[in-house]
């Protein structure tokens, strides 16, 4: 069991293990002690020391940003001043234009330094988030976890996910504020405690006023953009919902006029984001300079040098401020990510189940089909009257429904989805395949099979030539859902890949749709064939008569 | 308010940054006021170089004779911030423009597309409306930092020129390696750039993949390996990515090189200078004024380059966006058709239809033959093509095999009417809505029109919303029925009229419907016995 939770953190898999089971998800809102809070502290403790490197580097970055321009402008000052003077001849170049040179090269290192360990922190935090993320989706309710899979939640949790990355990665950057921060106000303390008092006051306006103008900016017209974006949406579903009716009476230029209308809207509602990041960008502008002028006017009582040296530096310090407190812009969305992940954070599986060969007991269209192991049952009726329906009900990719199927004597929806699953091999009418290779495919069924048994079953689908041919052989890329196979390739693959898996019954939705008549013969028989073999017995739903053939008894569902 | 219609999209043969760069420019002037303002920021940018450079030099004689200076410096301050909030304005106005111009096209698109394939509606709405709103930072923080990047270095350069020649001569000497460092490494630096962005989605793409294929993983109860190869892909994958990362931000990591690199020069310079240690003699007098002004601005030169590279993301956003957005827009709308008074004759002559996106076909070889004023029912299982045959008898689809003629010419949308399950609604009275069909008709003829569909004279002015509430679905439906009896069309195509209705309005439905046929040619698709048993004629489909 712990092999699988995923969680080598202790404490998750502690709370992992305990959670009840079956668990309802809450469908929106978590509260509580964040899971996925416990998980990204422990990504930042076995990232720490990249964290602590980027960290360091933002803050050589910092330091020498600032006194790059502060210690020229000194060294400038002093230089004026002594050649005024006519005391050239006793200054100092050597140490302060060998700080200059080591601030600009400190200023370069450090923030390629930055970004890079950052970004090393982040990528390799995210590939164990991603992973405990899946493991989440994966144990959830079937019902939950398909319709996240199949519809947009997919998209927005990857982009959820994407959103902690970034998050990683800014992290370090505040070391380097702070640094910037610190080393600007030592130097503007030089030049007087008012200064100092000065800088400080206005470094917390643009850090704190900053962050909260940014803030409250995303907050007011991002909830605008994403109302507004919600009813563009709607308007165009029902637009496109009633195409064929906008076309027959001509109405096109009508729905885009209407269309438009709530565009606008949208577009107006970030234009507003726009104009009011543009007037946080004047302001924060305005205070940078400002405030070294201010420094500046209030160090007259000092030696000129110290004095530029302090305006300069809190120059630096404050553009740098501004800019961090800007990204506080992204925040509302980043929050939003994290609580849509954290329902997801924690599950853990069940171990996978080992079956052994049993009654099985099916009930539909009024009448009930029981099978001893080794039987072949055809499911028929017409289409829309729920076959495939309930062979996904069966392999428990949807909610069992009472009373409709036994296996062994057992209820189905007494049974976790483990031990339901275990007892089918499965090749769903639309072939789901992964992005990889064929292997990859095939060792999904069973992770063990050897490269003889993966042609034995390539064979048996009549898809062995086809791999063959390949140069890569079973190590051919299929592309991303099999794009590289034709429709009825990928049909032959998912079913071969049923094969491999010893299950008790073999579950089949259309197994030879899209093939002509010499391959579905060919199929046919050797599915006869490994049947005999291996005693397995077959649930077969196809509209075609040559596999039906293969069955003995027949459900018929309507 | 940004105007719908002024802009033409270009052809369709621009790709990527030059299709959104085409856009752009037939969006009016904003696009360049938003440049020039970026380019005026740099004016005063040397405006507050110049004002804490005269503070500096009258601050000896007390802070009273520096306060002009410090004006000088903080007004131009306060300018620059006003300038970079017009070009934000004038950039976003840019962008709403363009947005709302290439959304309409796409949306009239999609609608188009959704009439012939009716499957892809989820990814219609996701260009129309995000794809669409992706577009907005190339135009409010890539383009105006492009243009800033050419021009602000330029107008920097010669100010510092000004106060020292050597100085700006400095500065534009540490273009010279770095542009060569650019040009050298700049294919490479763009290219890495590509991969970083390459790497970091086929990162997150694995992830998608395995969702995707999530009922697969869960049958063949391979959840738990997929999470841990998952992770070790992830891994493997990051540390790839990180190789291709230490070189892209080696590019970046320049550009930071040659700004320090470009002030601690001019520093260097200035210190000597005014010491007058140079090892030569300078072609300049050097004083500390100008020397504090030069130093300020040096900074300055490089900043529009540094801005121009934060803009990365969003130009790779809005460029990949961009190709899925534009054959879209580019997209020919179908022609028209007008209508004959008299009811029609539709033939369908051995017509196949496959969809593109699947193997299947859903029509093969189908032949009907409607007479002119005929009753049809389309009756079969769902999923054996009804549907289709009713868009293709209204032009909607053109089947890629045989053909579908109107008294033997090609069908084309429109002069047809039809009825469907959920109608147009929009905010209005229900007269409004029911005049969609048809605007040249007086208010007498609508009401005729809703009285034989059944709706109730006295309903004409009830208000309906936008999401069609304060109608039934019953209603619903007579809406549909009395748009057709308004167009008035000689042929009428029914998809489903009485699905999901309960007893009573299915029965006042197919009272209405029979009224509709008569002396029009129809076709209908119905699940509905009743409704079948109407027709002239019933013809079964097979799944």
């Amino acid at each position: 069991m712990n092999a699988l939770t995923l969680t080598d953190e202790a404490r998750l898999r502690a709370r992992a293990v305990d959670a009840p089971r079956p668990r309802a998800r809450p469908p929106t809102r978590w509260t509580g002690v964040s899971r996925l809070d416990g998980l990204l502290r422990a990504q930042r403790r076995a990232q720490g020391g990249a964290l602590a490197l980027a960290a360091a580097a933002g803050a050589l970055a910092g330091i020498g940003g600032v006194g790059l321009l502060a210690i020229s402008g000194w060294f400038i000052a002093a230089a004026g001043m002594a050649g005024l003077a006519g005391a050239t001849l006793g200054f100092n170049y050597l140490l302060p234009s060998a700080a200059i040179r080591a601030a600009a090269v400190l200023r370069t290192v450090g923030r390629y330094g930055e970004r890079l360990e950052g970004h090393a922190a982040a990528l390799r935090a995210l590939g164990r988030i991603r992973s405990v993320l899946f493991i989440g989706v994966a144990s959830a309710p079937a019902s939950q976890a398909l319709q996240l899979s199949a519809g947009e939640g997919c998209a927005r949790l990857i982009d959820d996910v994407d959103a902690l990355q970034t998050q990683f990665v800014r992290r370090p950057a505040r070391w380097g504020v702070a640094a910037a921060l610190a080393a600007s106000l030592a130097i503007a303390s030089l030049a007087g405690w008012r200064c100092a008092l000065v800088l400080a006051g206005l470094a917390a306006l643009q850090i704190f006023g900053g962050r909260f103008a940014a803030l409250s900016l995303a907050l007011r017209w991002g909830e605008q953009i994403q109302s507004a974006s919600g009813r563009l949406k709607d308007a165009c579903a029902a637009l496109l919902a009633a195409a064929p009716e906008i076309a027959a009476y001509g109405l096109q230029e009508w729905a885009a006029g209407k269309v438009s209308d709530d565009s606008r809207a949208l577009i107006e509602a970030r234009r507003g984001m726009r104009r009011a990041e543009g007037w946080l960008a004047c302001a924060s502008t305005a205070i940078s300079g400002a405030g070294a002028a201010v420094v500046l006017l209030l160090a007259h009582g000092v030696p000129l040098p110290v004095a530029f040296l302090a305006a300069l530096a809190a120059l630096g310090a404050l553009e740098a401020c501004a800019a961090a407190a800007r990204e506080a812009q992204d925040e509302p969305a980043y929050r939003a990510a994290r609580e849509r992940l954290e329902p997801w954070i924690g599950g853990s599986l069940l171990p996978p189940d080992t079956p052994k060969a049993a009654t099985l007991s099916l009930a539909g269209g009024g009448s009930r089909a029981c099978l001893e192991p080794g039987d072949r049952l055809a499911i028929t009726g017409r289409s829309g009257c729920g076959k495939t329906s309930l062979l996904e009900r069966l392999v428990k990719l949807r909610d069992a429904t009472p009373g409709e199927a036994e296996i062994g004597g057992v209820d189905l929806t007494r049974l976790e989805a483990v031990q339901g699953r275990a007892n089918f091999a499965y090749a769903p009418q639309s072939p789901t395949l992964l992005a990889g290779t064929v292997r990859e495919n095939l060792r999904l069924a069973d992770p063990a099979a050897s490269d003889a048994q993966m042609w034995s079953a390539l064979a048996d689908a009549a898809l062995d030539a086809r791999i063959a041919a390949d140069p890569a052989g079973l190590d051919a890329e299929i592309g991303e859902a099999g794009s590289r196979l034709s429709g009825g390739e990928r049909k032959r693959l998912s079913l071969a890949r049923a094969y491999l898996r010893s299950a008790p019954w073999l579950v089949l939705d259309e197994p030879t749709e899209g093939l002509d008549q010499a391959t579905e013969a060919l199929v046919v028989a050797r599915l006869d064939h490994r049947l005999r073999n291996t005693g397995q017995g077959l649930l077969l739903v196809s509209h075609r008569p040559a596999p039906r053939m293969l069955c003995r008894w027949a459900l018929a569902l309507d | 308010m940004p105007s719908t219609t002024s802009i033409d999209l270009p052809p369709p043969a621009l790709r990527g940054r030059a299709w959104l760069a085409a856009v752009g420019r037939s969006s009016s002037p904003r696009g360049r006021s938003a440049a020039a303002s970026t380019v005026l920021d740099s004016l005063a940018a040397i405006g507050f170089a110049a004002g804490l450079a005269l503070a500096i030099g009258r601050l000896p004689l007390g802070w009273q004779a520096a306060v002009p200076g410090a004006l000088l410096a903080v007004a131009s301050v306060c300018a620059r911030g006003l300038l970079a909030r017009t070009a934000i304005g004038a950039a976003s106005r840019q962008a709403a423009e363009v947005k709302q111009a290439v959304r309409r096209r796409v949306f009239a698109a999609a609608l188009a597309r959704e009439g012939r394939e009716p499957s892809s509606l989820g990814s219609a709405l996701s260009v129309a409306v995000d794809a669409v709103e992706a577009l907005d930072g190339w135009y409010v923080r890539y383009a105006p930092a492009r243009t800033a990047a050419v021009a602000s270095p330029l107008v920097v350069v010669v100010a510092m020129a000004l106060a020292s020649p050597v100085c700006a001569l400095i500065v534009a000497a540490t273009f010279v390696p770095f542009v060569i460092a650019m040009a050298l490494a700049g294919g490479a630096a763009a290219h890495e750039a590509r991969r970083q962005f390459e790497s970091m989605a086929r990162l997150s793409g694995r992830f998608a993949d395995r969702l995707r294929a999530l009922p697969a993983i869960l049958a063949f109860d391979g959840a738990a390996r997929a999470g841990e190869e998952l992770q070790i892909v992830s891994e493997e994958l990051a540390e790839r990515t990180l190789k291709v990362l230490r070189i892209a931000f080696v590019s970046s990591a320049a550009l930071e090189f040659f700004a320090a690199l470009s002030v601690a020069l001019v520093a260097v310079y200035c210190g000597f200078g005014l010491l007058g240690l140079l090892p030569f003699r300078p072609p300049e007098r050097l004083d500390l004024v100008r020397a504090v002004f030069v130093l300020v601005l040096a900074p300055e030169a490089y900043l529009p380059m540094r801005r121009l590279a934060q803009a990365y993301h969003e130009r790779e956003t809005a460029e990949a966006v961009a190709e899925v957005v534009r054959p879209l827009a580019d997209e020919p709308s179908a022609p028209g058709r007008a209508g004959s008074a008299e009811p029609p004759a539709v033939r369908f002559d051995g017509v196949s239809l496959a969809y593109s996106d699947s193997d299947a076909s859903v029509l093969d070889g189908f032949d009907l033959d409607v007479r002119p004023g005929e009753f049809v029912a389309l009756v079969g299982p769902s999923g054996s093509g009804k549907t289709t045959v009713l868009r293709l008898a209204l032009g909607l689809i053109q089947p890629s095999g045989g053909r579908v003629t109107l008294d033997g010419r090609d069908a084309a949308p429109g002069g047809a009417a039809w009825v469907g399950q959920s109608p147009v609604v929009t905010p209005g009275s229900l007269a409004e809505n029911i005049r969609l069909a048809r605007t040249d008709v007086s208010d007498a003829e609508v009401a005729r029109a809703a009285a034989l569909a059944g709706l109730p004279a006295d309903s004409l002015d009830r208000p309906v919303d936008e999401r069609g509430g304060g109608l039934s679905g019953g209603e619903r439906r007579r809406l549909a029925l009395a748009r057709a009896f308004l167009a008035n069309a000689s042929l009428v195509l029914l998809d489903e009229p009485t699905a999901d209705l309960d007893a009573a309005s299915e029965a006042e439905a197919i009272q209405a419907i029979a009224g509709l046929a008569r002396g029009r040619t129809t076709l209908v698709a119905t699940h509905n016995a009743a409704l079948a048993a109407m027709a002239d004629r019933i013809v079964r489909l097979a799944a």
